[in-house]
């Protein structure tokens, strides 16, 4: 389990007091990725000996410095990425590829400019079969829409939309197949604070309604302690598990004053201490 | 919102819109908001024609290098209307000659995007076909094409073949460039989300890599008409008994500068409608790059 490199776990330890009813969803062993770098004939290490279980319903928050490996990770869990040692599995089976049991919401939205909102939505089921009928799928299409607040919207461009409306197109797009697990790649980092702040707990509610497993990845300390279940923080790179921090405060978080909570100030403090040297030495970070 | 705006309009209202009035002033740029680029270039344009007809009549300019502006759109206009026998003095068939220039140019187009989109395309998408093909390209492109003229005369004789094949050549190869250059720069994460949501190979050429390219396919056409327009110009001044090219050459010939400038004029009206034309249909079939460009 994702035991950190020499931390003592401060708040209930880690993996401490839960259930034997908890059912491992992502398991990733002894994971190593990297990229090749053409141009200097050298092969770059992302990503060193990851070891995390993620269970069914739960929340990780990956926060690191920027080019700390965080997307590789998601990226091998979402299959566009191989693992050059050990391994990650999904559900008990070796990832292989993408499957429609991971939707993935991405930084820059990654919506086709040459689609309506509501075509934009429909894409997973136009590349795969998920065995529905073209009424479910008008129906799923539509009642995500509504979910992410766009109904009125399905023949507008992703260029006629806010930063705001066009994540919240991804995050339909995401949902939409229904899958197990959902990805989240700093889905909110291109968007302005105040819609931010307004897009996390919409986002919070949507999974709660859901009960999705999600892995989602932040450099925002406060994003990861007012979304996340568990913290996993990693180092810079070659990214490694720091720590996994678990976050007890109570759910629905955006109804309450979090942020004036004893255990909030607390955690924070923790997770800077543990961050600081990185952020202050990852001010030259390539990503 | 309402209540507020009602309160406005109550006490303070009335002053607060005698501001907003009196603020407004007339300028140039409400002018030509309000008027629109379309009415402030005709009157440029007649503005250009009067001073230009005035200037020719002054006559300080002999009239054998610089015509009147009415006597040029009058042997334009009779030129285009006028159906002659082709024995008949030149200016009577300006029209026959616009016809098999543009029938010729656009044979020549057909056949250069028939070839360039798909050469482009495969360049961008494979590997081993942009190494192999690449330096030929960049060869073919870069030499002018004006060069190869001599050689096509030798090889196809003052033929239609020889001006269809230089307005080819001229038009091919940016849209070529233009095809590859789309495919190469097909933003990675639109193809990770393609990937992510379940798009095989073929799906991500035909939904993600086609739609992003074919705007790029579009101004690569458009540069293409460009192109291809000198391209049989030059064919025709060259070597050549028909077309807009041959008929400058022959009024330069016969001292007619009325009808080389009609010439000269319908050759820009020519190409700015072809222009407008691929930019209208690119409009229509990408939407999301005007904004872009923008």
């Amino acid at each position: 389990m994702g035991v950190s490199a020499g931390g003592i776990a401060p708040l209930q330890g880690v993996d401490a007091g839960q259930s034997p009813a908890r059912e491992p969803v992502i398991v990733s062993k002894n994971l190593t990725i990297g990229y090749k770098l053409h141009r200097e004939r050298k092969l770059l290490t992302a990503l060193k000996d990851i070891n995390l279980t993620i269970y069914k319903g739960e929340f990780v928050c990956l926060l690191g410095p920027s080019g700390c490996g965080k997307t590789t990770f998601i990226n091998a869990i979402s299959g566009l990425v191989p693992p050059w040692e050990g391994s990650i599995e999904v559900d008990g089976r070796p990832v292989t590829g993408p499957g429609p049991d991971r939707g993935m919401v991405f930084q820059d939205y990654a919506l086709m400019p040459w689609r309506t909102v509501e075509s934009n939505v429909r894409m997973p089921f136009e590349f795969q079969d998920l065995k529905l009928s073209k009424a479910q799928i008008d129906e799923r299409v539509a009642r995500y829409l509504e979910l992410v607040e766009l109904t009125g919207f399905e023949k507008s461009f992703p260029y006629e939309l806010s930063g705001g409306m066009k994540q919240r197109v991804g995050i339909a797009r995401a949902l939409a197949t229904e899958p197990k697990i959902l990805l989240a790649d700093e889905p909110f980092a291109a968007i302005d604070a105040m819609t931010r702040e307004a897009m996390q707990s919409e986002l919070e509610r949507f999974v709660t309604k859901t009960r999705q497993t999600v892995v989602f990845i932040t450099h925002s300390i406060d994003e990861a302690i007012t979304l996340g279940d568990r913290i996993v923080v990693i180092s810079r790179r070659p990214g490694r598990i720091k720590e996994v921090i678990d976050v007890n405060l109570p759910r629905p978080r955006f109804d309450q004053e979090l942020k004036s909570l004893p255990e909030y100030a607390e955690i924070r403090e923790h997770i800077w201490r543990l961050v600081k040297d990185e952020a202050l030495s990852g001010a030259h970070g390539d990503d | 919102m309402a209540k507020i705006d009602s309160n406005a309009s109550g006490s303070k209202g009335a002053f607060d819109d005698a501001d907003r009035i009196r603020s407004m002033k007339f300028s140039l740029t409400d002018m030509l908001d309000r008027y629109g680029p379309v009415w402030v270039t005709v009157v440029n344009l007649t503005c250009f024609f009067i001073i230009w007809e005035l200037f020719a009549r002054s006559g300080a300019i002999n009239q054998i290098f610089l015509p009147t502006a009415s006597g040029m759109f009058g042997t334009m206009f009779e030129g285009l209307t006028n159906s002659a026998p082709p024995t008949a003095a030149y200016s009577g068939q300006i029209i026959d000659h616009l016809t098999y220039t543009l029938r010729n140019l656009s044979i020549g187009l057909v056949i250069a995007c028939v070839i360039g989109i798909p050469a482009g395309l495969l360049m961008g998408g494979n590997k081993y076909i942009e190494t192999i093909l690449g330096p030929y390209v960049w060869a073919l492109a870069s030499l002018p094409r004006i060069a190869l003229v001599p050689l096509f005369i030798l090889f196809m004789g003052f033929t239609v073949k020889m001006q269809i094949t230089i307005i080819v050549l001229s038009a091919v190869f940016p849209i070529i460039i233009n095809a590859w250059a789309g495919v190469k720069t097909t933003e990675k994460s639109l193809i990770a989300a393609a990937k992510v949501f379940g798009a095989k190979e073929r799906d991500i050429y035909l939904h993600v890599v086609f739609p992003y390219t074919l705007p790029f396919i579009i101004s690569g056409v458009q540069q293409g008409i460009g192109r291809g327009l000198i391209g049989v110009v030059i064919a025709e001044i060259f070597g050549g008994s028909m077309g807009l090219g041959f008929l400058i050459n022959r009024a330069a010939d016969t001292f007619n500068s009325e009808l080389m400038y009609a010439v000269l004029m319908l050759l820009v009206i020519v190409s700015l409608s072809l222009i407008k034309l691929t930019s209208t249909i690119e409009k229509r079939v990408a939407p999301w790059r005007q904004q872009l460009k923008m």
